[in-house]
């Protein structure tokens, strides 16, 4: 007799041709659940197993990643030198999953604060999914999945705004997380 | 404008919150050996006071609550059942 493995779920039986394009997903909220979990759980580990192999150096390789995934994603968007334009791109290409604000302590009058050649801004990351992954995977943050992050953010800066930049933890929490973004002019 | 309430029966008055915030917005007050809330505008809601609290103390009002995407439901049905 065949032997077959038992599921609770029907499988799902349908025409396919290789020219069909799918114009929406498949299945329903509980399916992306579960392989939202499994994602981040498998995301989490590779993360986590990185820094046992790796040390310190995984950082380092994840935030070269991020920085060229940011230069890719910084393409897509009209240049600028303005820091104010170059936020609101910003949060375009990070997208609703990263959802950030400028941030300023009450003592200071702007945003930015003007240093030489560099300017320093502070930026709030609130939503991130990153931080959800390693919660999540009850992983620390500021590991290599966060280098991935600010690899990503300083990329898509330096891209927009054609400048040398870097991104500096100064804060995580389980619901925002302060980073500081400097900017050196003339230096690319 | 961020709102803190902190419930002075069950703040236990070890510091932690006062140690741990980064934008020192709690002071501990001496007399009543409890924290206060000194520059509540320089809150910035990371919320990590809330980790920190063994007496789960304090209260954020009208803050930015992340987006949690990754409940695993199960677990936080079982713990409803349970608290
Ligand atoms: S939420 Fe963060 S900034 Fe606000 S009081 Fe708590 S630790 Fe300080
Ligand atoms: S951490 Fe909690 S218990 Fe300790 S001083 Fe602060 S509010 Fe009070």
């Amino acid at each position: 007799m065949e032997y077959q493995i038992e599921r609770e779920e029907k499988e799902i039986l349908g025409d396919f041709k290789p020219e069909l394009i799918p114009d929406a997903c498949g299945g329903g909220i509980d399916d992306y659940e579960e392989a939202l979990h499994v994602l981040m759980k498998f995301v989490g580990s590779m993360s986590s197993a990185l820094e046992q192999v790796s040390g310190r150096g995984a950082n380092a390789i994840v935030y070269q990643a991020g920085k060229r995934m940011g230069h890719e994603a910084g393409k897509m968007v009209e240049k600028t030198d303005e820091l104010e334009k170059a936020m609101q791109e910003l949060s375009e290409i990070l997208g609703v999953e990263f959802f950030f604000d400028m941030w300023k302590p009450t003592n200071q009058t702007e945003y930015t604060v003007e240093k030489g050649n560099e300017t320093v801004v502070k930026l709030i990351f609130r939503d991130c999914v990153v931080r959800q992954t390693l919660r999540r995977t009850g992983l620390p943050q500021k590991g290599p999945l966060c280098y991935l992050l600010y690899g990503y953010t300083v990329g898509a800066v330096e891209e927009v705004m054609g400048i040398k930049g870097k991104l500096d933890i100064d804060h995580v929490g389980p619901n925002a997380c302060l980073k500081t973004l400097t900017i050196k002019w003339g230096g690319k | 404008m961020v709102k803190i309430e902190i419930d002075e029966d069950a703040c236990v008055g070890c510091g932690s919150c006062v140690d741990d915030c980064p934008n020192d917005v709690y002071e501990m007050d001496e007399e009543k050996n409890k924290t206060k809330v000194v520059k509540e505008d320089d809150c910035m809601a990371c919320l990590s006071c809330h980790e920190i609290c063994p007496a789960e103390a304090m209260e954020h009002k009208d803050i930015h609550v992340a987006k949690r995407l990754y409940i695993d439901r199960k677990v936080s049905g079982i713990l409803k059942k349970i608290i």
